[in-house]
């Protein structure tokens, strides 16, 4: 076995050692197994929910159950999905803490491994840190109160400002969007809640941990952050899971609303372990002269559907995704950006880089819409990807519709392999082939790394170097 | 533009068995094509109907290219004239319901090009769906059921044909199937010119061509798609490319109102490479609606696509490019460009340009854009000298220029006259266009 065959056996199959996150199970109210209007009920009522949003719940069940299957993603992956097997809502012990001290031990020392207490000392802005179902720990630092920010998980949203959430809840990703959304739409449980007032800009990065710990939880986090005329927000979402036995299903939604001249920077890692199908609709509305950005890295997880997007609905709005994806041995991610130009003189930009390995595959699922009227438009796409190992897969399906003249759309895509000439330049000063070969992947992905805050550039080049380990000595 | 019923009614609405045997007679076929014919009839009834959620349907309701009354019988098309028989080449004329009018020149004939009608040939039931089988798709059982016109250009091992081989097929009025099939022995070379013309109001046509390249061979395939306003075409071309055989397609694609078109090339075996270059032009009300596919299955493979499209008017194209590596074809290049031309606010172009590569030894890659005419390049000519009407004539046609340089001499000089009156066309403006 050579080096690069050991590396390639490696990838995901010590994940317990590596990451070894696995705690007992400790619960105070659990659904049934399996989907139905009762369970629906259940966690409104539990909730303490207003009627209207109960009957969202209940219509986007119907909505959910009518719907077919995705058909553009491998089928056989998809079988291993059985919605029956699945819980729905759990309730985990304690009340919603405001002091970190007050956080269960048991969870803390999960978190502590994440790194939490230490992004907390340096410059975190609040903690929302999301164990099982619920959000149990979050605080908001008292600048951010004063600046009139609202940072709060969307339970505690929706009973502070019911006015707002109602408002917006779904009017980016409405429940019939796609089966998913639906899902998402009647079971949803925790998530973040954002409102940035106008002209108002958040210095620091406002981050939510969160990870799902017990078998057979479906997560449906609902995020929906809003930032007002000119205000600016970064927010941070980063999730690694730990191990289980069987396949676990998290599908969130999450909704963006940039109003004019605002700016909000959406940025995640997920790293689920390799049996969660991570099934999530990100979208964003755009209005005049706004600015969205997805900043999106895909590392782990068994099946990945995401395709963040935004909708340009104000003239002069801007789009960006820059995404990166990484399939291992037994992965599939298939992850995207669609860009809707609805209105003059928007711009967008996609960067995707993927790298497929062993008998990973990675796809990259784009559109780029220009409607009648959309003048003076611009978008660039533009993916890479990157195949170590005979088996590895790559496919590329972009979309475009363009239904303007007077517009420059422009994509672009390349695949190749780990190069031997340039292993073989590096070789030649003095490294080994390992070394030589991480350099060559962290150089790949170097465009994407750079645009991430600095712990998590540095924790993303760990995941990497891991995830090519015996590639390095 | 509404197009409200989008799958097409399932079985086969479009004839019955009482035709196709009626077909085979008129025809003079022997049996075991007759016999063919049935099982592609009852293949068809099986077939799931296309739908828009299949995305080679996204953009085109396959309703649209289906004759709305069953077909009772072939009428065959008016009397033709052959156009000229090109220097050491060979002129075909291809008509629905009759044999084909074939012209070998003596230089082709001494280098062993053969044209034969598919029904006298002994064998013509092996013949056929080598490449393209019924099971390809409803469009294609629907031609393997009920093809009107069957021709087979042969050439064997070694020969080359010094000129090219004009095929002309002209769709008649009503419902019209040509099958081609053509076939380079190893080492060949051969040009062949698929020229498809006629039609109009009302006319159907359901094309199917099959190409295999043993070993060695050389094929320059044209395709060129000039029908009448009025006709909807479903166009099939697939190509088998043999070891270290070496494959160009042309493609100039302007005529018929709703026209779909699918051309591959199989790289079967080591070494084989293809080439398309093509264009489509779209005014009017016109439906483009082109797929193209690359299948590397063999090892040290390469292919190049580069597909134009200019639009105007109304007009609306897709364009769905799709490059297979397979996990047996390490040492595989494959590239592909697509730009899209748009001359009017009210046009629309749809690419889908994908990647499939399923091995890590490969160079893939492709690129598309959509954008009007740079008015820098406008800008550029003008400053030269040359009146705005023209610089941009001039740079719509060197937009199409790849391929129509390609097309062989002699054929070309016509084609360039229909291309610059069409591009003069392209950009009048409204009021230009209600003078004339």
């Amino acid at each position: 076995m050579t080096s690069k065959e050991r590396a390639i056996a490696s990838i995901n199959q010590d994940y317990l050692e590596k990451y070894g996150f696995h705690d007992p199970e400790e619960y105070l109210l659990r659904t049934p197994k399996g989907l139905s209007h009762e369970v629906v009920e259940m966690i409104s009522r539990y909730k303490q929910e207003p009627d209207w949003m109960r009957e969202i719940r209940h219509r986007a069940l119907d909505i959910f159950l009518a719907k077919p299957m995705p058909t553009w993603i491998d089928q056989s992956m998809l079988a291993e999905l059985n919605f029956d097997d699945l819980y729905y809502y759990m309730k985990p012990p304690g009340e919603l803490t405001r002091d970190w001290d007050e956080v269960p031990e048991r969870i803390k020392k999960t978190f502590d491994r994440l790194g939490v207490p230490e992004a907390e000392r340096k410059f975190l802005a609040g903690v929302s840190a999301q164990y099982e179902s619920e959000v149990v720990y979050h605080s908001i630092r008292e600048d951010l109160e004063k600046q009139g920010v609202i940072f709060l998980d969307i339970d505690s949203g929706l009973k502070e400002h019911p006015g707002i959430i109602k408002k917006f809840f779904g009017s980016v990703v409405p429940a019939a969007d796609n089966k998913f959304a639906a899902l998402n739409t009647a079971v949803w449980s925790g998530g973040s809640f954002v409102y940035v007032p106008p002209h108002t800009k958040v210095e620091i990065p406002l981050q939510a941990y969160f990870r799902i710990n017990s078998k057979n939880i479906g997560q449906f986090e609902r995020t929906l952050i809003i930032a007002d005329e000119g205000a600016f927000v970064h927010y941070i979402e980063g999730c690694t899971a730990p191990v289980y036995s069987s396949d676990s299903l998290h599908s969130g939604v999450i909704e963006l609303i940039a109003m004019k001249g605002a700016h909000i920077r959406y940025s995640t890692i997920q790293n689920w372990s390799t049996n969660v199908f991570n099934l999530v609709t990100q979208r964003a509305k755009a209005y005049e002269n706004a600015i969205v950005e997805w900043v999106d890295g895909n590392m782990g997880s068994k099946v990945t559907m995401k395709y963040p997007a935004v909708i340009l609905a104000g003239e002069g709005a801007h789009g960006e995704v820059l995404s990166i994806a990484f399939a291992g041995n037994g992965q599939h991610q298939d992850a995207g950006a669609k860009m809707i130009h609805l209105a003059p003189n928007t711009t967008s930009r996609i960067i995707s880089k993927s790298i497929s390995k062993d008998m990973g595959r990675s796809s990259y699922r784009g559109l780029v819409k220009m409607t009648p009227g959309s003048t003076g438009c611009k978008s660039h796409v533009e993916c890479d990807a990157l195949l170590i190992g005979a088996e590895a897969r790559s496919d590329t399906y972009p979309t475009m519709e363009i239904a303007e003249d007077d517009v420059s759309v422009e994509h672009e895509a390349r695949v190749s392999k780990l190069a031997d000439e340039q292993l073989f330049y590096l070789q030649s000063r003095g490294l080994s082939e390992d070394q030589a070969r991480l350099m060559i992947v962290n150089g790949f992905i170097e465009p994407f790394v750079k645009e991430l805050p600095m712990e998590y550039a540095v924790e993303l080049n760990r995941l990497i170097a891991l995830e090519m380990e015996d590639s390095v000595g | 533009m509404a197009e409200a019923a989008v799958t097409m009614p399932a079985a086969s609405p479009v004839f019955d068995e009482a035709f196709l045997r009626s077909l085979s007679a008129q025809l003079g076929e022997r049996e075991p094509l007759l016999s063919q014919r049935l099982d592609a009839l009852r293949l068809l009834a099986q077939l799931p109907p296309p739908d828009r959620s299949s995305h080679l349907w996204r953009y085109t309701n396959p309703a649209r290219l289906l004759p709305p009354q069953p077909v009772q019988a072939i009428t065959g098309s008016g009397p033709i004239e052959g156009p000229e028989l090109p220097e050491g080449g060979a002129v075909v004329v291809v008509a629905s319901g009759r044999p084909p009018r074939v012209t070998i020149s003596d230089a082709a004939a001494a280098a062993g090009l053969e044209i034969v009608p598919l029904t006298a040939e002994a064998d013509a039931a092996e013949r056929f769906g080598r490449k393209v089988d019924g099971t390809h798709g409803v469009f294609e059982a629907l031609n393997a059921a009920g093809w009107t016109s069957g021709l087979l250009v042969r050439v064997p091992k070694d020969a080359v044909v010094p000129g090219p081989v004009h095929i002309v097929t002209m769709a008649g009025p009503g419902w019209s199937a040509p099958r081609l099939v053509v076939e380079a022995g190893i080492n060949a070379a051969l040009t062949v010119v698929d020229d498809h013309k006629g039609g109009g109001e009302g006319a159907y046509v359901s094309a199917v061509t099959e190409t295999s390249l043993d070993p060695g061979a050389n094929i320059r395939h044209v395709i060129l798609q000039q029908l009448d306003a009025g006709t909807a075409a479903h166009l099939t071309a697939r190509t088998g490319v043999g070891r270290d055989a070496s494959l160009t397609t042309v493609l100039a694609s302007f005529g018929g109102s709703v026209v779909k078109m699918d051309l591959g090339a199989i790289l079967e075996g080591s070494g084989a490479s293809s080439e398309i270059v093509g264009f489509v032009l779209g005014e009017a009300r016109q439906h483009m609606d082109h797929h193209t596919v690359h299948e590397h299955v063999a090892p040290h493979t390469r292919s190049n696509i580069d597909f134009k499209v200019a639009l105007t008017g109304r007009a609306r194209s897709a364009y769905t490019g799709n490059i297979r590596i397979a996990k047996d074809a390490p040492g595989t290049e494959a590239y592909q460009e697509n730009r899209n031309l748009l001359l009017s606010g009210t046009c629309r172009a749809d690419t889908i340009p994908e990647l499939e590569i399923m091995t890590d030894d490969v160079s893939c890659s492709h690129g598309a854009t959509v954008s009007p005419l740079d008015p820098e390049q406008v800008f550029y000519l003008e400053s030269r000298g040359i009146p705005q009407a023209r610089a941009k004539r001039l740079i719509v046609r060197g937009f199409v220029d790849p391929a129509l340089s390609r097309i062989p001499a002699g054929l070309r000089e016509p084609l360039e006259a229909i291309i610059a009156d069409r591009i003069g066309r392209f950009l009048m403006t409204d009021e230009e266009a209600a003078k004339s």
